[in-house]
Formats: C-alpha cells, sequence, structure tokens
C-alpha cells in the first residue's frame, strides 16, 4: 500500500516504454494522448503504431482532457477490496474531443443515478503513486 | 480433396457440481463418453482440440488421455475457442490433414474458484496482475459483467432496447433448463424475477448473467465416409467462420455489433442456408446482452430489434428460434467457457436426441460463439443433411 494515495501496490502498473510520456503527462496534470501525422486521428492506450491506420509517423499532444460518455456501466459487485469498498460506482467510455482516443474511467464524482450516455465531462488526475495519477472524469458544464 | 464433414460422437461429464473431479478429470469423463457415443477407441483419434490453460494444455491432456495426435490446436481465444477449433479441424479434415478430431472441454469451476466470476476477484498477484495495456481498464474497477453491461446500456440508449427484453431472454432460457435435470437451476422465474435480482453492473442483474458451474463436454469430427460406418445419425459441418473486433471493450469499434455480424453471414452462405432456415439456435449466453446483440447481428432479427424479437417468446420451444435448449449458461452450466457445449447441443438436437426439449424436426442448427469481451466469435453451421 503506497501510504498518501491509497491505491494498493498490486493495482500500480508497471511503466512499459510506450506508455512513459502518458504516465510522466499524469503526474503533471496533463493528458498526453499519441496523434497521427498520417490520418490525423488520436488514440489511448499508447501504441507504436496508429490503430486506425498503420503509421508510426506518431506525436505526442496534450489533450484539452474533455470530452462525451459514449456508455457507462455502474459497478456493484467487485471481489477486489479497494473497490469493494467503493461500490456502487460508475466507470464509462469516454471519447475526447480530440477524435479518435476513448478512455475507459471511473466518474467517482457522478452518483449511480446522474450518469447518463453524452454527458459532457472533463479529465481529473488521481495520484496513484510518486509515478503516475490514474485518469478519473468529472461532469463538465 | 474435399471430404464432407460430420459429427461422429458427443459426450458430456458430469455437472454442475463436482467437488471430487479435477479440470482434467472432467475432460476426460466428457472424452470418454464422446468417443463411446461414437463408437470409436482412443487409438482412432489423430486431432486434439482444447482451450482454457494456458501453453500446451491440450498436450497435456493428450497425455492425459494417452493420446499421440499428430494434429493440435490450442487457439484461446475466449469462450468462442471451440468455435473456432470446430473451424480448424472442418477445415483440416476437409482437406485430408487429418481424420478425426476430438474437440475437449472440462473445469472444475464451481468449486476451485466459486462464484466469483467475472466480478473482479479478490487478492493481489503484483504487476503482472496488471499486464499492459489490460492495465489500463483493470485499474478502474471495471469488472467483466461491467464490460458486457456499458455495451447493453448502449444498446439501450441507441435502439430503445429494455431491461424488460433482456429479461425475457433470462426467463426462456429457464423454461429449457426446467427440462434438463442436469441444469443448475430449474425453477421457472418471471421477468419480474430478473428485474428484482440484484444489480451486477447496471443495467445487468444478477439473473441476465451466467451461472459458474463445474461441467466439460467433448465432439468428435470426423469424415462422412467414417461417420458412415459409426451408424450413428449423421449431422454435417455445412459451413463456419470466425472472427474478431477487439480484446478489451475500450477497443470495441460498435458496442452495438459483434463480428458476429461477419462470421454470421460468411458461415450460412458457406451452408447455402438464410436465418429463416434456421430450427435452433444454440447461442453462447454469457449474459442476457450477448444473445440480443447476436440475435441481431446473425440477422435473425434487424439491428436494434432484438430485443423486441427475443420478447416475443421467439425462444422457447416452438417459438420461431428455439434457442440454447439445453437451459443454456444463464441457467444450466457454465464451466468457465461454454463454447463446446452449443455445439454437443446443437448436435444433440440434430439426431432428434434431446427429449423432453426436442425441437420437431430439427434439420439445422447453429451454434454461435462468444469470447472476451464479446472479442471473438465463431459460427458453425450444422445440419442433418449435406449442402
Ligand atoms: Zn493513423
Amino acid at each position: 500500500m503506497s501510504d498518501e494515495t491509497g491505491v494498493p501496490s498490486y493495482l500500480i502498473p508497471r511503466i512499459s516504454p510506450e506508455a512513459a510520456e502518458f504516465f510522466a503527462g499524469t503526474v503533471r496534470g496533463e493528458l498526453r494522448v499519441q496523434r497521427c501525422a498520417s490520418c490525423g486521428l488520436h488514440h489511448h492506450y499508447p501504441r507504436m503504431f496508429c490503430p486506425h491506420c498503420g503509421s508510426d509517423e506518431l506525436t505526442w499532444v496534450t489533450a484539452s482532457g474533455r470530452g462525451t460518455v459514449h456508455s457507462f456501466t455502474v459497478i456493484r459487485q467487485q471481489g477486489i477490496p479497494m473497490f469493494k469498498e467503493q461500490v456502487p460506482f460508475v466507470v464509462a467510455l469516454v471519447d475526447l474531443d480530440e477524435p479518435g482516443a476513448r478512455f475507459i474511467a471511473q466518474l467517482p464524482t457522478v452518483a449511480p443515478e446522474h450518469a447518463v450516455i453524452d454527458m459532457r465531462v472533463q479529465v481529473r488526475f488521481r495520484p496513484a503513486s510518486e509515478d503516475m495519477a490514474f485518469v478519473e472524469f468529472e461532469p463538465h458544464e | 480433396m474435399n471430404r464432407r464433414v460430420c459429427v461422429a460422437g458427443v459426450g458430456w461429464a458430469d455437472g454442475p457440481k463436482t467437488p471430487d473431479l479435477t479440470a482434467m478429470g472432467l475432460q476426460a469423463q466428457a472424452f470418454g463418453r464422446a468417443t463411446a457415443d461414437a463408437g470409436l477407441t482412443k487409438s482412432d483419434i489423430d486431432g486434439l482440440a482444447s482451450a482454457g490453460y494456458g501453453g500446451m494444455h491440450e498436450v497435456q491432456l493428450a497425455e492425459y488421455l494417452g493420446l499421440t495426435p499428430h494434429w493440435l490446436d490450442s487457439t484461446s481465444c475466449g469462450g468462442s475457442s471451440f468455435e473456432f477449433h470446430a473451424l480448424h479441424a472442418y477445415r483440416a479434415i476437409q482437406a485430408g490433414d487429418v481424420d478425426t478430431v476430438a474437440i475437449v472441454y472440462g473445469n472444475n469451476e464451481l468449486s476451485t474458484a466459486g462464484r466469483s466470476l467475472g466480478t473482479g476477484r479478490s487478492g493481489g498477484g503484483g504487476a503482472a496482475a496488471m499486464p499492459y495495456p489490460m492495465s489500463f481498464e483493470l485499474t478502474t474497477g471495471l469488472t467483466l459483467v461491467g464490460a458486457y453491461a456499458m455495451a447493453a446500456q448502449r444498446h439501450m440508449h441507441q435502439y430503445g432496447t429494455t431491461a424488460e427484453q433482456l429479461a425475457s431472454i433470462a426467463v426462456q432460457t429457464r423454461e429449457h433448463a426446467a427440462r434438463n435435470p442436469h441444469a443448475m437451476y430449474r425453477d421457472l422465474i418471471t421477468v419480474d424475477d430478473v428485474l428484482g435480482s440484484k444489480l451486477v453492473a447496471d443495467p445487468l442483474h444478477k439473473l441476465d448473467c451466467c451461472v459458474v458451474s463445474d461441467g466439460g463436454c467433448a465432439l468428435i469430427l470426423t469424415t462422412e465416409e467414417r461417420a458412415r460406418d459409426l451408424g450413428r445419425p449423421l449431422v454435417y459441418v455445412r459451413g463456419a467462420a470466425a472472427g474478431m473486433t477487439h480484446h478489451s471493450i475500450q477497443g470495441m469499434p460498435d458496442l452495438t455489433v459483434t463480428a458476429g455480424a461477419v462470421t454470421g453471414p460468411k458461415a450460412f452462405a458457406e451452408a447455402g442456408i438464410g436465418p429463416s432456415d434456421v430450427d435452433t439456435f444454440q447461442m453462447y449466453d454469457s449474459f442476457t446482452y450477448t444473445v440480443l446483440v447476436c440475435l441481431e447481428d446473425l440477422g435473425f432479427a434487424p439491428k436494434g430489434e432484438g430485443g423486441a424479437f427475443a420478447a416475443s417468446g421467439a425462444l422457447r420451444l416452438g417459438g420461431a428460434l428455439p434457442t440454447n435448449t439445453d437451459g443454456g449458461g444463464l441457467s444450466a452450466t457454465h464451466p468457465g467457457m461454454r463454447g463446446l457445449f452449443l455445439l454437443c447441443e446443437a448436435t444433440r438436437q440434430l439426431r432428434g436426441e434431446a427429449g423432453d426439449s426436442q425441437v420437431a424436426g430439427a434439420e439445422i442448427a447453429v451454434a454461435h460463439g462468444s469470447g472476451g469481451w464479446l472479442s471473438t466469435m465463431g459460427t458453425v453451421v450444422l445440419g442433418t443433411e449435406p449442402v
């Protein structure tokens, strides 16, 4: 357990080389995504190639952090201790305003009965360790 | 060479609860019963396929059974692996690479893992439990049920599909289970029972989710010529296709369309049939939504109308498309993966051996497996006559 964050060590992923820039961004409070110079689309999670067109001409950009809920669920049963204490909580698929990038993330401040598809959201970061924060979203007017 | 391929034998292991049997024991039991059903001995088996337990599982199984097959398939892509195996075996037998293939699955999921399947298991596992890139999903607390739930939620939003329509799938499946003495749950349920059961991941309730059981089954494919000699009712493989769209639910291109939209029409075309020719549908019902979306993708109902089609009572015996006539994963058996049970039940129906659950005069049966999080799909068309 890392004391400051409350996130147990077994929930901290290893930082893989292709995602280093993404995780570094989360510590700075920036949502970094890859943009393809060939097709212009963005993607997440970080990769060596653009999953849309296959090009390797990728650059890192800082996303606006705003997006739209494509779908969601309310998790009411979870066996992993940290999440078990949290239920019920909302997990959503969020399409960033930057086309092509879809995130999966918790909406921790959205009550289950207030979650709706198409709601506008903006990113927030939950510190998970010294080297990373988890991406979350909250309502954006 | 382009030989016709038939089912030689099917067998089921004990279930739905077998605390005294290992996973390997269940597989051996199913294999023994399938070879006996076919009238074959183990020396007749020159191909083996299995899935589910990491590398070289099928090799270990061959050793356990005392087989030395020259053809192996360990394709492991979730619950639809067995439709992939059937496709691969079908092509290999057609081509003359192998004559007689056993596809085997068994697991004591209930007795070893309990009821936590799909809702997050407790405990650690260290960084290995958070492999890249699945860590982006796992660190959100999303569960397997939750992934399906997000797809169902989107379908409801886009097409007005209702929780009642999803529930009707569980209700009709339970009617089939009530006729199956080996089913895990046999008491009839209502739509209100489903909607009144605990929400696991909105909009999916406990009774929208498959059971967790022990069990196993085996299916043997061989040449038409061989099958004819064995004297069992002939069941032909008429067509098969497999495909995938994504791994994590985050990568699913359209939450309301699966790879079944490709594999269904492709397998049907090879089989020379259309959706209206199908007498019974054995569909991987991991969740009620899995059935609903594949009813649409395989063309039994137009996109967006799967809910209304299901709620009309189509899935009952005597309905337009009797589905999961053994009680399905929703009520009968689901030992971790279910894809092979679909092929075995389809065979039982086409042989006319389904007893109280028999679809009268069934000539065409479709088995459609789904694996992962609506990720991998395989369609196999079986029939009492060749194409
Ligand atoms: Zn591109």
